[in-house]
């Protein structure tokens, strides 16, 4: 758990990277780079349901924040900063994917990347087999369903129910207000309960 | 003032509280529905975040080596645009004011030319002219001109017809 003196010396340390990476310190934006990057890359993963593309958003994304990163006044959380510019970029793409071809891009898209090829040799700590296609079972069917929502209902449930963010910084990282969130929020959830009533009540 | 679904956001987070808690379960048709609802919402929120939760980026080292790349290739491309401005801004001044130059002094020279050849042309044609004696004994030609009144005035006196070879051109 971390303390509050931890979390103040964090602080003072991401603005102290910032600071060195807004003075062309590329060291210091591969430490924020290291710090985010999972988080960031979950979190398009999610949207985007694919992981060569996640991959390919995110380092577009940092990238953007590398070019525009003398622009940020430390008004708001580095991280709320580069959610925003992971939120357009993604967003955007999704947009102009939709446009391109259709939205049929989650029919084929059942990952198993958590299940490890070496698992079947090591039964006592890993997940059953049948429990694990059961797993990715599900985790296709929320996905599919996530599919059906649009971007900014996907970022916008994604942001609050995995990464548990407040409405407020949802709302300054997709720019928008906060009753905008909260609207979108409702129509989202009202989408996936009826979509994935049964998978929760199973489960 | 907060539209129905706002409210029923907050209320579903436990965000409302106080007077616009009770004002808005007050409000509720059916209270166990909607409780209900909340519940369902509640254990929508655990799936998500199970089944969702932190995917691993695989060969994360290799992520932040590929993103120094392209940040050292983006900085040399940016340390190379002043150089190439620079060179352009003043070859793109000296080759206009180069050919602005050019043109004047063509045009000035053309026309310097022009007008005394065409004068003089157009007077030795005149003065050449030759009137058949025997056609015309008593004719004469005669020319005066005014310059700088740009006039010219060709006098012909006791003419029968005018030469068929005579022309001024």
């Amino acid at each position: 758990m971390q303390t509050e003196a931890t979390l103040a010396q964090s602080d003072v340390s991401e603005l102290d990277l910032v600071k060195r990476s807004q003075a062309g310190d590329t060291e210091a934006f591969d430490e924020l780079v290291t710090r985010y990057r999972a988080r960031v890359f979950s979190m398009i993963y999610n949207m985007v349901h694919n992981e060569q593309d996640a991959w390919d958003l995110a380092q577009d994304s940092f990238l953007k924040a590398w070019r525009s990163v003398g622009r940020f006044r430390s008004q708001s959380s580095f991280y709320t900063w580069i959610y925003r510019i992971v939120m357009n970029v993604t967003i955007d793409w999704l947009r102009k994917k939709r446009v391109k071809g259709g939205d049929a891009e989650f029919d084929d898209a059942i990952q198993l990347t958590q299940i490890e090829p070496a698992s079947k040799t090591v039964p006592k700590t890993e997940p059953l087999p049948h429990q694990m296609m059961e797993r990715g079972e599900i985790r296709a069917r929320i996905e599919k369903a996530i599919g059906q929502l649009s971007p900014e209902q996907r970022a916008v449930i994604l942001m609050k129910e995995i990464d548990d963010m407040q409405y407020h910084e949802i709302a300054e990282a997709l720019g928008c207000s906060i009753g905008t969130v909260m609207s979108r929020l409702f129509y989202a959830r009202k989408k996936l309960q009826n979509l994935l009533r049964d998978v929760y009540e199973k489960v | 003032m907060k539209r129905f679904e706002e409210k029923w956001t907050a209320w579903l987070d436990d965000q409302l509280s106080g007077r616009e808690l009770s004002d808005f379960e007050a409000s509720l048709p059916d209270k166990a529905t909607a409780q209900a609802e909340k519940a369902d919402a509640k254990k929508l929120g655990e799936l998500l975040k199970r089944e969702l939760g932190a995917h691993a980026l695989t060969n994360d080292e290799f992520f932040n080596h590929q993103l120094r790349e392209k940040i050292v290739q983006e900085n040399r491309g940016s340390s190379k645009i002043p150089t190439s401005t620079w060179w352009t801004i003043p070859r793109l001044l000296w080759a206009g004011a180069a050919s602005l130059a050019i043109f004047l002094i063509f045009t000035f020279a053309v026309m310097q030319e022009k007008n005394p050849a065409e004068e003089s042309q157009y007077l030795t044609q005149i003065l050449n002219a030759r009137v058949d004696p025997v056609v015309s004994p008593n004719a004469s030609v005669s020319i005066f001109e005014v310059k700088q009144d740009r006039v010219t005035v060709l006098w012909t006196e006791g003419l029968q017809s005018l030469p068929a070879d005579y022309a001024a051109k």
